[in-house]
């Protein structure tokens, strides 16, 4: 491992680090005031979940925003796990390394799609405002570390500073992130609702906010149980895009690119390996660190060239209907939930997928994120809210190309008895597999896969017909009820006069009664 | 000439409601105790059930109608008002009182199915038992505001047993109420009724003695006639054998006074048979007698051209006497009322038009 770092390392000496992150801060989150906070938020709580999750805890997420020296686009940002801890000498590559995070050796459905990590969130505040990140870490031994961290852009490593040692009972991990030229905003595609989403998403997961006004929200777990970990598989070359070659050419330990391919990649032979190597113009000895962007969509595009086995199908995690339903109900507190889990399909001749969908009415649901947005106001939306997900995490940008979106609106929602513009409704859709059709290297939509669109479309037709059933028996009750009340007032009227008019005693009613409010609503339905 | 006058006619028609609304009650309380939700068939008074009967010479309803359900969400309380309006028509028929429909619609302010959202629907529902019964509203000791018209003329007659002349209540003559059904008709010399449409040509006609004249009673109509004076119209034609002469102005609403008279309106086809005169006789002025009486005339409007081509079309006109006179009031172009004889002195209705349209004369 050693060789193969130093390897590496002298590869990301040639493109300087800095120079990648800028080149592809689109591409990797680091776009815009708002969403720029919104990624580094992400990338710690990704990290957090799966980090406790692997340690078999439920996961505790503290976060944190404040407002540094009363500057309106300078902040603290705080994430702190309950997760195992980090031993002091690997500190330096989890925070201070780009391109080494632990998740590039494990391709399943995984949460951090922008492969990048943490250490990007490091980058960026460092990038912005010129400070250290401060690490607080304990493995559980009775010893709390205290470290400052910085990214040596030239040498690509962790540089740790101002190292403390405390003595203490605490297991777990807290970041602290200085960064400017980022605004703080509750609205959809701030860290608020990132969260609130995300506790939808993960009803394992318990995650305190604490707002740059001091407003403390938490979102509790529904459910004590720690899901099943995905399995890593390697990826196969159908749902492959040119980064994830990139990233996996930069870790491979085949020497060439044919044993890199043929190694790394799911169903593919040397023979295979070669041929597309062929096809895209690139000897087949060629190192792999030394691939580059251009040659990766090369492979990429000559993979589909070529006929390969299907992936396997095994592996896929969904969340699980009771999973979702259980998360509605606890961020949303809802009068009706009701959540599908579609068993898995397969898009482009073979790639796995499983989408799920839930479905929320009453309570808080619909109503997105209020307006309470830094020095503006930010209008509540009104009617159905679109949530959408891939492999559990939140999908908060770019929501008019998303398949997920396209989808959901194709929908005649009046046909189940509502309509989207005024009801108070919250839609929930996971897209769960290793090989999201993502639009864009940005992953925050999904591509239209015509497979992939009508599975969402049947799965939120699914979620809808139960929504129907509930409003119908609402409406049904409510109508039995204003059915008993009318005839308890004026059948005993008739009844009176009748028996005046006939001069007899007045006559029971109850069977009558009983009859008219029974018999006529079993009618109705 | 049949005088079945000495019959007394009050509390029959009276006896009849009791029935009827004894009958409701019976029904209903049969049904409750059966557990069944209690049903009132209620014919229907929709255009197209309306139908002109030649046979009667009125128009009649046809044989559709609606059922009203006390089981059905929608029609309970107005199910409910309706026995409310007819537990308040009992209280009135046994103590032989009337109330207005206005009165009646306040009084539905107290009632646990009321009140009515406006004095259309209590009407409304007046007609359903008026339709459902067969009977008047008047039968059932509902009135509507207005008093009937003047009758002047040899009929002496009993209202709650005061006994009244008609040529000795004042020149305005006697007044016909609402409650017409309960006055008997004590005794009468005249020959024949001459309705006329204007309160003007009444006074005339009651200035000039034509009721000594012509034997008859002379009544004022006030325009289109209300109910009591269609029904008093009827009654002395039916139970005095006297033949019924209208008089009305020569023009489309004229016309139409008259053939309400005669064959009763659509609206109330439900009870015109009890207020259709379809013997009646028009003596009003005519299109030929522009013509032939050289009257002063006036031209027609738009709306009484309009009127009269749908007068041509109604079925009540269906006959050669209307159908010649309304083609010679379009070709006219002119129109004239009752009082255009002025022109050859006032006593000349009287002297000779009326005479010559009675065929008294000579």
């Amino acid at each position: 491992m050693k060789t193969m770092a130093e390897e590496l390392f002298k590869e990301f000496r040639e493109h300087s680090v800095s120079e990648f992150f800028r080149k592809n801060a689109a591409m990797l989150g680091y776009t815009g005031k708002i969403r720029s906070l919104t990624t580094i938020i992400h990338e710690g709580v990704t990290n957090a979940i799966d980090a406790a999750e692997e340690a078999g805890e439920l996961p505790r997420v503290f976060v944190a925003i404040k407002r540094v020296n009363e500057e309106p686009e300078h902040f603290k940002v705080v994430i702190e796990d309950n997760a195992s801890g980090i031993p002091e000498e690997y500190i330096p590559d989890v925070f201070g390394k780009m391109l080494a995070g632990t998740k590039l050796h494990r391709h399943m459905q995984s949460r951090g799609q922008q492969g990048i990590g943490i250490s990007g969130s490091v980058m960026y505040g460092q990038i912005t405002s010129g400070r250290p990140a401060r690490v607080i870490t304990s493995t559980g031994n009775g010893e709390i570390i205290r470290e400052d961290v910085m990214i040596d852009v030239d040498q690509n490593e962790g540089k740790v500073m101002n190292v403390e040692k405390f003595e203490g009972k605490w297991r777990g991990t807290r970041l602290e992130v200085e960064v400017k030229d980022v605004a703080y905003q509750r609205s959809r595609y701030g860290p608020f609702n990132y969260l609130r989403m995300t506790a939808i998403a993960n009803p394992h997961a318990n995650m305190t906010l604490v707002e740059p006004d001091g407003t403390l929200t938490i979102f509790e777990n529904a459910t004590d149980e720690v899901p099943e970990r995905p399995k890593p598989m390697p990826l196969h070359p159908w749902g492959i895009m040119s980064d994830d070659l990139l990233m996996l050419a930069k870790h491979t330990k085949g020497r060439t690119m044919a044993s890199f391919l043929s190694t790394e990649l799911s169903r593919v032979s040397k023979r295979k390996a070669e041929e597309v190597l062929r096809l895209s113009g690139i000897n087949s000895n060629k190192k792999p660190a030394k691939l580059t962007w251009e040659e990766a969509e090369h492979i990429v595009s000559a993979f589909k060239q070529v006929k390969l086995l299907a992936p396997p199908t095994a592996g896929l995690r969904p969340i699980g209907a009771a999973g979702i339903e259980n998360g509605l109900r606890q961020i949303l507190r809802p009068e009706f939930t009701y959540a599908v889990t579609r068993p898995p399909k397969v898009y482009r001749g073979g790639l796995p997928f499983i989408v799920e969908a839930g479905i929320a009415y009453g309570g808080g649901a619909g109503r997105a994120v209020e307006g309470k947005g830094e020095g503006e106001e930010i209008e509540a939306e009104a009617g159905m809210e679109l949530i959408r997900f891939a492999n559990r995490a939140p999908l908060i940008f770019d929501q008019g190309g998303c398949a997920i979106t396209t989808a959901a609106r194709s929908i005649e929602w009046r046909r189940y008895g509502v309509d989207i513009s005024t009801a108070p409704l919250t839609l929930f859709v996971n897209v769960v597999s290793a090989y999201v059709p993502y639009t864009s290297a940005g992953k925050q939509s999904i591509a239209e896969e015509p497979e992939v669109f009508n599975e969402i479309r049947g799965t939120v037709m699914d979620v809808a017909r139960g929504l129907r059933r509930f409003l119908y028996r609402k409406i049904r009750i409510k109508e039995r009820q204003e059915r008993a009340g009318v005839f308890e007032q004026y059948l005993p009227v008739i009844a009176r006069k009748a028996a005046r008019l006939a001069g007899v005693k007045e006559p029971d009613i109850k069977a009558l009664l009983k009859k008219v409010t029974g018999v006529e609503g079993a009618e109705e339905s | 000439m049949p005088k079945r006058a000495k019959v007394t006619r009050e509390g029959a028609h009276r006896q009849r409601a009791s029935g009827k609304l004894f009958e409701l009650g019976k029904s209903i309380i049969d049904d409750i105790q059966k557990a069944c939700p209690p049903k009132l068939k209620i014919p229907s008074r929709g255009t197209s059930n309306i139908i002109y009967d030649e046979g009667h010479r009125y128009f009649v309803l046809g044989p559709h109608y609606g059922v009203r359900s006390a089981g059905s969400m929608k029609q309970v309380k107005k199910f409910a008002q309706l026995l409310c309006t007819a537990d308040f028509a009992r209280e009135l028929v046994e103590n032989g009182k009337f109330a207005t429909l206005r009165e009646m619609y306040y009084t539905a302010e107290g009632w646990d199915a009321g009140p009515f959202s406006d004095q259309g629907e209590s009407d409304m529902i007046i007609e359903d038992l008026e339709v459902t019964f067969g009977l008047k509203r008047e039968d059932l000791g509902l009135t509507p505001e207005e008093d009937g018209a003047a009758v002047y003329g040899q009929l002496v007659l009993s209202e709650n047993g005061v006994v009244i002349d008609a040529t000795k209540a004042g020149r305005g003559g006697y007044t016909i109420p609402p409650t017409i059904d309960d006055v008997k008709f004590l005794k009468c010399k005249a020959k024949r009724v001459i309705a006329v449409e204007t309160m003007g040509m009444y006074h005339r006609l009651v200035q000039e003695q034509a009721w000594k004249k012509f034997d008859a009673l002379i009544v004022g109509l006030k325009g289109q006639a209300a109910r009591a004076t269609r029904r008093f119209l009827k009654r002395t034609h039916d139970e005095l054998g006297l033949p019924v002469y209208l008089n009305c102005d020569g023009d489309p609403f004229g016309f139409h006074i008259a053939m309400v008279i005669i064959s009763g309106s659509a609206k109330l086809a439900y009870i015109n048979h009890e207020l259709a005169v379809p013997d009646a006789k028009y003596i009003g002025v005519t299109a030929s007698d522009i013509v032939n009486y050289k009257l002063p005339t006036d031209k027609l409007r738009e709306l009484d051209i309009a009127r009269l081509k749908q007068l041509q079309k109604d079925p009540r006109y269906n006959t050669e006497f209307w159908q010649s006179e309304i083609k010679k009031m379009l070709e006219l172009g002119k129109k004239a009322e009752q009082q255009a004889f002025a022109k050859y002195g006032l006593a000349y209705v009287v002297k000779e038009y009326l005479p010559a349209k009675l065929g008294l004369k000579g």
